[in-house]
Order: C-alpha cells, then sequence, then structure tokens
C-alpha cells in the first residue's frame, strides 16, 4: 500500500475487459490498459489510481496482504482462496457457476448417492466444504486443468467446476447433476484499507453501486 | 529427509536483531502500562479447555491447540489472554479493593493458515482495567492504546471505536432467529456487503431495520456518521449504546488523543464476550489489524466474579512489521590481546561504565580480530598486547 495511491489489482483474462468498461463508465482513469497489453503496473496520476495486473487467482491475496488496497475478482475465486478480505460490491458481470457435473448416466442421482465418491476438481476448498456441509464424505482429487478428462479416464466418478454456458461440458458428453452455487465478479477491499483510505475508497464504492444498480451490465 | 531441522508450521525462531526489536516494543509498553498504574501479571500458557470456551465462547475451537493431560482433562494453548486474567482475578484477587489494573506480556496459539502478520504462536501485551464501569474507565484504555501506539515510534495510526450495544440491539429488534443473527453478524463482520444485502432480502424483517443492518457496515468517520443511522430512534436500547459511545468518544478528547479515533459501526470483533464499547487499532502500512480490545461486562461473571471489565490487546508481531527501522545497537567493544590479566581488566572496566564487552577467548592475533570485527556491527577492537 501507497499512502496516497489507491492500488487496485485487477484480474487478467476473460474479466479485464468487462472490468476496464466498468472503470471508464464510473469515471476512473483507463487510459492504455487494454487486454493485450504486457504492462504489469499502470499508474495515474489524477486522480491517484494505481492498477496491478494479476492472475485472477492471485488477486484476493494481493489484497488481503495490503499490496492492493481494492481488488476486482471472481466470487468463485474468493470461495476457493478463503481470505480475510471485504467484499464490497457485486459487479453482476462474469457470471459463471459451480456445478457438480457427470457423465450422462449419472444426470439424475440423488446427492446422497455421492457418498464416498471421487470428485476430481481445481476447487478443493469449495468442493470439499459443498459436500461436507451436507453431511457427505468425498474423496477430493485436486487437478490443475481439463478437469473433464478425470471422469473419462476413469479418474474420478464427477467432477466440480465452475461452468458458464456449459459448452465444455456437452463436448465431453459430460451433463450438470447439482448447481453449488453463482458466481458474479465482486469487488473487494483490504480490512485496513477500508478504514485508513475511506475518504477514497467510500465515494468510490457509492459510484460503483450506482452504476451497477443503475442495470447496465458492463 | 531427516526431519530434526523443521520446526512446526507457522512457528518461527527470533534471531537477535528481532529480538532486540520486540524486547524494545515490550519495555515501551510495560513502561507505559507502569505509568498508568497497570501492574504485571503471568498465567500459565495452558489451560482447560472448559475455562476457555465458558470464557471465549465455543466457536473459538476451530482455531485452538488441544491436547490431553494424563488424566483424561482436555487442555488447549491459550489462544488469548483476557479468559486467563479474568480466570486469575476471580480466583485470587475478588478481595481486592476495585479496580484492579493487571497487564501482560505473553504468547498465544492459534491454528490459523499462517502468512504473513499471521503465525500459529505470536506475541500480545495488554491490559485489563476491571471492577470499573462507565465511559472515563473506557477512554482510560483506548488512551492507553494510542499512547502505547506512539510510544513504540508509530506516527500514522488510527483506532476505530463502535459500541456493540447499538448493533446487538437492532439485530435484537428484527426478531430474526438465532441463526440467521449469528449469519448477519457474521456478514458484517466480514464486511461481505453482497451476501449481506442477499440474506437481509431473504429475511421477513421490516425494511427499515433492513435498511439500517445494511448501513451500519459502511459508517466510518466522526460524529457526524450518527445521525446516519436511520432506525436509532425508535431503538431506546441503541440510543442508549450511541449515548455511551458519544460520552467516550467526549472523554477521549479530554484525555487528548481525539486525533486518532474514527466512529466505525463495522467494528464488532469475533470474540463473544464484548458488551460495550469496541475498538481496532490500524496502521496504513499494514494490512491488518494491530490492537484490539473493548468492553467485557460478564466474562468475569462465568468464572464466580460478576464484575464490569475493558481492556486491549497489542499484537508484537505485526507491530514489529510497522516499525521499519532497526533498533541500533550501542557500541560494542571486542577485546583481545596477549596478556589475558590486562585484558580481563579492560573488560570489567568497560564493563562496569556500562559498555557491552565481550572476551576473545581464542587469544586470536590482530589480524583476525580485525576480521572479525568489520563481520559484526557497531564492534570497535582493543588489541592489548
Amino acid at each position: 500500500m501507497q499512502a496516497n495511491y489507491l492500488t487496485i489489482a485487477l484480474s487478467k483474462g476473460t474479466l479485464l475487459k468487462p472490468t476496464i468498461g466498468l472503470l471508464e463508465q464510473v469515471g476512473l482513469p483507463a487510459e492504455g490498459l487494454t487486454p493485450e497489453s504486457r504492462q504489469m503496473v499502470f499508474s495515474y496520476e489524477q486522480p491517484c489510481i494505481k492498477y496491478i495486473m494479476c492472475r485472477p487467482t492471485d488477486v484476493p491475496t494481493y489484497v488481503e496482504q495490503g499490496a492492493a488496497d481494492l481488488g476486482i475478482v471472481g466470487k468463485d475465486v474468493i470461495v476457493e482462496q478463503r481470505k480475510d478480505i471485504f467484499e464490497l460490491v457485486d459487479l453482476r458481470y462474469g457470471y459463471c457457476r459451480f456445478v457438480v457435473a457427470g457423465p450422462a448416466h449419472l444426470q439424475n442421482i440423488a446427492l446422497k448417492e455421492l457418498n464416498y465418491k471421487r470428485i476430481a476438481t481445481k476447487f478443493p476448498v469449495t468442493a470439499e466444504q459443498f459436500f461436507r456441509s451436507h453431511g457427505l464424505q468425498v474423496e477430493i482429487i485436486t487437478l490443475h486443468g481439463n478437469i473433464e478428462l478425470a471422469p473419462i479416464m476413469g479418474l474420478s466418478d464427477v467432477i466440480v467446476d465452475i461452468v458458464s454456458t456449459g459448452r465444455t461440458l456437452k463436448e465431453n458428453n459430460l451433463v450438470e447433476i447439482i448447481k453449488i452455487m453463482d458466481s458474479t465478479t465482486r469487488l473487494i477491499c483490504n480490512q485496513v484499507s477500508y478504514r485508513t483510505k475511506y475518504d477514497s475508497i467510500q465515494p468510490l464504492v457509492e459510484k460503483i453501486q450506482k452504476h451497477v444498480k443503475g442495470g447496465s451490465k458492463a | 529427509m531427516m526431519k530434526n531441522r523443521e520446526i512446526p508450521k507457522g512457528l518461527r525462531d527470533l534471531l537477535p536483531d528481532e529480538v532486540k526489536i520486540k524486547r524494545n516494543i515490550e519495555s515501551q509498553a510495560a513502561g507505559l502500562f507502569m505509568r498508568y498504574g497497570y501492574e504485571e501479571v503471568i498465567t500459565p500458557a495452558f489451560e482447560y479447555l472448559e475455562v476457555i470456551e465458558a470464557g471465549a465462547g465455543s466457536n473459538i475451537r476451530q482455531e485452538l491447540f488441544m491436547f490431553m493431560d494424563r488424566e483424561g482433562g482436555i487442555l488447549s494453548l491459550r489462544p488469548e489472554m483476557t479468559v486467563s486474567i479474568a480466570r486469575l482475578a476471580a480466583t485470587h484477587l475478588q478481595d481486592e479493593p476495585l479496580p484492579l489494573r493487571l497487564y501482560y506480556m505473553g504468547n498465544v496459539f492459534r491454528h490459523v493458515q499462517p502468512q504473513k502478520a499471521q503465525y500459529r504462536e505470536f506475541w500480545q501485551a495488554g491490559i485489563e482495567l476491571l471492577g470499573a464501569q462507565g465511559p472515563i474507565a473506557d477512554a482510560e484504555v483506548i488512551t492507553i492504546a494510542a499512547r502505547t501506539l506512539a510510544a513504540i515510534g508509530l506516527l500514522d495510526f488510527k483506532i476505530s471505536l463502535n459500541h456493540i450495544g447499538i448493533f446487538n440491539s437492532i439485530l435484537n429488534d428484527s426478531n430474526m432467529n438465532p441463526q440467521d443473527q449469528t449469519r448477519v453478524r457474521q456478514l458484517v463482520e466480514r464486511k461481505d456487503l453482497v451476501a449481506l444485502s442477499q440474506v437481509l432480502d431473504s429475511l421477513p424483517v421490516n425494511e427499515r431495520l433492513k435498511e439500517t443492518i445494511a448501513s451500519l457496515p459502511v459508517l466510518h468517520g466522526g460524529l457526524e456518521i450518527i445521525d446516519k443511522i436511520p432506525y436509532l430512534e425508535e431503538s431506546p436500547k441503541a440510543s442508549e449504546a450511541v449515548s455511551e459511545l458519544l460520552k467516550i468518544y467526549e472523554a477521549l478528547n479530554t484525555f487528548g488523543v481525539i486525533e486518532h479515533i474514527v466512529l466505525d459501526m463495522g467494528v464488532l470483533r469475533g470474540l463473544d464476550y464484548y458488551t460495550g464499547i469496541v475498538f481496532e487499532g490500524y496502521s496504513p502500512d499494514l494490512g491488518y489489524g494491530l490492537l484490539g480490545g473493548g468492553r467485557y461486562d460478564n466474562l468475569l461473571g462465568q468464572f464466580g466474579f460478576p464484575c464490569p471489565a475493558t481492556g486491549f490487546a497489542l499484537g508484537l508481531e505485526r507491530t514489529a512489521l510497522v516499525l521499519k527501522d532497526t533498533v541500533d545497537g550501542p557500541t560494542r567493544y571486542l577485546v583481545g590481546g596477549t596478556r589475558l590479566e590486562a585484558m580481563v581488566e579492560k573488560c570489567d572496566e568497560l564493563r562496569t561504565a556500562g559498555f557491552i564487552v565481550e572476551l576473545d577467548t581464542k587469544m586470536s592475533g590482530r589480524d583476525e580480530l580485525q576480521k572479525l570485527c568489520a563481520r559484526k556491527a557497531n564492534t570497535t577492537l582493543i588489541y592489548i598486547d
């Protein structure tokens, strides 16, 4: 954290474009900020704003530790990371949902029948928490990509993954069995920054809130 | 791989330079506490689980390091100091004239995910003012908290103040069931405004109350924020809490620390035992809180000594992270040479004068000692041949 700068951690990848749109619409500087740029830090003097480009999964870490005051990141990442951060605004774009998915013949399986099954996922915390909260024990297999491959190759019975359109599932002959939760993009804040930089953060939060409530989905 | 050099996750060794900073913070804090009339007590590093849970509530269990004694009792390393101090006072100090002013320095243990500024063993320095009711007592404790941060060398810090009675009575008026109340409390505390508004929308609660609850977490500033609590005039209990908060605010002005104070309706503190004022201290240089405290009028009653109380604890590691300057040690001497008798005499003479003196026990040559000196901080060689 820098005394008079407001540092905002932005998620690279699919969220970046709508995020830049949001920044522009609420009147924050965004000159030169493009998804193609390889620059990692963008500083502006009027107002004193600094953006840092992060992998989405790193955004909560930067914010929790105070390396950034604010962050823009998906709820899916926030629930998986369980960091101590304030979640201030639902920005409503970047919709996706956590689901349990599996081969077509499991389409109508009841949740409790997944007890003791093997679950492949990139989101072990969310997956474990979901099954535990229903009193079920499952074996979590953590993978880092191409989760759809796991049930096809017999590595797991089902998967827990995020889905936005459902196309990837369909292409791999998997079906959505249970929805765990919906996710959209959120504005998050460091708990100390919120208090020590309240005078610059709160007006910004209110501006963004008003913009989001105005119904225009960025 | 040999495990004999590993230490358990989340623990740390402190090396001389780090210990210097820590001891410096401790001595500044202890000196200040003593000048306000507080006396030090020491409690055991572990307690019966029943004691900890009776004081801090059962929610704390997931953060405890627990083990058993040989008689089958369940023990827990202390996760904080206030409960132990309350137990100590109830056991030993019931007949002492009130108020009691106690302070402590101790290590506490929590099973948390280790990271910067968050360790599984960490040190706290704090005070407890027992048997004193009213805004002046709270203001004294908050003043000492502010003065401690200043004495340690922090210039730019803020103490956020709230009265837990405001939130509690508004929540009570809502007729939510206890589970929903707990949920709403956690969301306000974590400032999860998105989930808070979703939960509130789903509950059959009067709209004005919803609006009030949703607005509390973002109310932060000076006295003007009090007027922004929509529901206030309809709740006598909340109004009472606000007037107590205002009296403390006024007293803090008299005590001369008001420049560091802000009101923040979102500060609730995680522990179950708080009953009145609650506060947290922050530095803009660290993303985590430095100190926290508040009034806990029912805690001592849990141990058979009904008695109002208020206090705070300061995290020493976090404070050390904010202090960038290392403590410069005083000049040190290294005494070497060929004539032991003269060397010993020189050492004693310098030590009597208050210097730190190391004797070269190997009787090394001058060149070797000069090289050694160059690698040590602040050290001057005295070679006697």
